[in-house]
């Protein structure tokens, strides 16, 4: 959370997962702690802070993005989509079931903001080879895994 | 902090002469001002964002120019047919730029008046002798890339001005643009640079060439003096490429040191150039 002395607020509307949702915010509240602090969708993580990692990713009017770098406010009128908006209840996509066949999850901080830039990477072309996921991916840290995994798992839902 | 969504250019003018212009910052994309804030620096008074105002963003064909709007994200850049095909080194700059969530976001305006000698969209900017388009209170103005920034951080912008657009005058001749990064993706740049050259193929001589290179100055900075020595020329670069050391004068920093910067620039600019010169 941002460190400021006059708060001001504002009346945000935003359409999250598909649900509309009116809440009073602070001016200077980031995106990403609207969503969890406020929301309570913890799934979307907070590593850097600073748009290096990509933990943060969510899916905003169809485009990924760093909701660590955006104030909740520059989201007023648009839609969201986070990681819990993704599968319907206990039906996961095919990317996130990829994940889970091949093995692409170890401690899963990274996972949330990596399976959502996959989804939007397949959104945009059917069937990336290997060097089109890697950049895909570039925005999404993982200390984990090694890459392999994550990389295998998207060519696979690629090739489905 | 109060936030302000202005959606038309009017009304932002009319907003800016109503707030005191020690207190306000412009947002565009966010993603130089988020991190800076989040490392402590204050947050101003009043928050004004770019992005409810429709003309400032989109890539316009003038004829003999193209009208980049400064609100156009990096994406819109590297998804443009245009650019892609008339502006080579300026669509390798955004192909080469962070990593696709930054890019949604960040905007070529912001990327300008941020103006770090490492900017990505810079030395394309610089080689092709773009202009920008400046509005304010007292009406409009055009000034060329090199004159609008100053130093690190620095721009020719005065109280209330806002910049509008970039402007690239088209057939500027065949472009190319080099990054060097400590990594390929999310990299700031330890140098790049861009090249703009109408190359003579059968004497294999530059007929006109413009170089500009980032990070080896407090600017974006053109290498006149190599430019020139190879004006109707393409022979002999190895033995002239540290004419480049009159036109630099870079620093060491967390990522390289000055002696790194200025061996990396001499010779990949050196092996461009000669690539340039000899393709068939
Ligand atoms: C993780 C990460 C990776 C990055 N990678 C790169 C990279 O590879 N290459 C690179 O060059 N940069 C990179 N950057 C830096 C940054 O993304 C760019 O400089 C970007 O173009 C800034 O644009 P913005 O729209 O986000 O600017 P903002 O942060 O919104 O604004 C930057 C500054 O410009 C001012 N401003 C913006 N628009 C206007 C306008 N129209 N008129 C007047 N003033 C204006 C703002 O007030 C502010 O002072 C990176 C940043 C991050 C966080
Ligand atoms: S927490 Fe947002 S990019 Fe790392
Ligand atoms: S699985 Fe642990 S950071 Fe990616």
């Amino acid at each position: 959370m941002l460190y400021i002395e006059d708060i001001e607020y504002f009346d945000l509307v935003v359409i999250v997962n598909g649900c509309e949702v009116c809440r009073r915010v602070p001016t200077h509240q980031r995106l990403l702690d609207f969503l969890r602090d406020d929301l309570r969708l913890t799934g979307t993580k907070e590593v850097c802070g600073e748009g290096e990692c990509g933990a943060c990713t969510v899916i905003l009017n169809g485009e990924t993005v760093n909701s660590c770098l955006i104030l909740a406010v520059e989201a007023h009128g648009s839609e969201i989509m986070t990681i819990e908006g993704l599968s319907h209840g206990q039906n996961l996509t095919d990317l996130q079931q990829a994940f889970i066949e091949k093995h692409s999850v170890q401690c899963g901080y990274c996972i949330p903001g990596m399976v959502l830039s996959a989804e939007q990477l397949e959104h945009e072309q059917a069937q990336p080879d290997r060097e089109i996921i890697k950049q895909g991916l570039a925005g999404n840290i993982c200390r984990c895994t090694g890459y392999h995994k994550i990389i295998d798992a998207v060519e696979q839902k690629g090739d489905r | 902090m109060k936030y302000y969504r202005p959606v038309s250019e009017p009304e932002l003018l009319d907003l800016l002469g109503t707030l005191d212009q020690s207190n306000y910052t412009l947002l565009a994309g966010g993603t130089d001002l988020m991190p800076r804030f989040e490392s402590g620096m204050e947050l101003p008074l009043h928050l004004v964002d770019l992005k409810g105002i429709d003309c400032f963003s989109g890539i316009n064909d003038r004829g003999d120019n193209i009208e980049i709007g400064s609100l156009t994200t990096i994406d819109a850049l590297r998804k443009s047919d245009l650019i892609h095909q008339s502006f080579q080194a300026l669509w390798q700059a955004t192909d080469q730029f962070a990593a696709t969530q930054i890019r949604n976001r960040a905007t070529i305006g912001g990327n300008i008046c941020n103006a770090s000698p490492a900017g990505d969209t810079l030395p394309p900017l610089y080689a092709y002798q773009a202009q920008v388009r400046i509005i304010g209170p007292a009406g409009e103005r055009q000034v060329p890339i090199a004159d609008f920034i100053s130093g690190p951080g620095k721009t020719a912008l005065n109280p209330s001005e806002i910049l509008f657009s970039v402007i690239l005058p088209k057939a500027a001749g065949f472009s190319t643009f080099y990054k060097l990064g400590l990594r390929q993706a999310m990299a700031v740049s330890v140098i790049n640079f861009a090249v703009v050259a109408v190359v003579d193929r059968e004497k294999k001589v530059f007929n006109k060439l413009t170089i500009a290179a980032g990070s080896v100055a407090p600017t974006v900075k053109y290498l006149n003096k190599l430019a020139g020595a190879l004006q109707n020329n393409g022979n002999g670069i190895d033995g002239i490429i540290d004419l480049v050391d009159q036109d630099i004068s870079p620093i060491d920093d967390i990522r390289a040191t000055a002696a790194y910067r200025r061996k990396a620039l001499k010779n990949i600019l050196a092996f461009t150039l000669k690539e340039l010169v000899n393709k068939r």
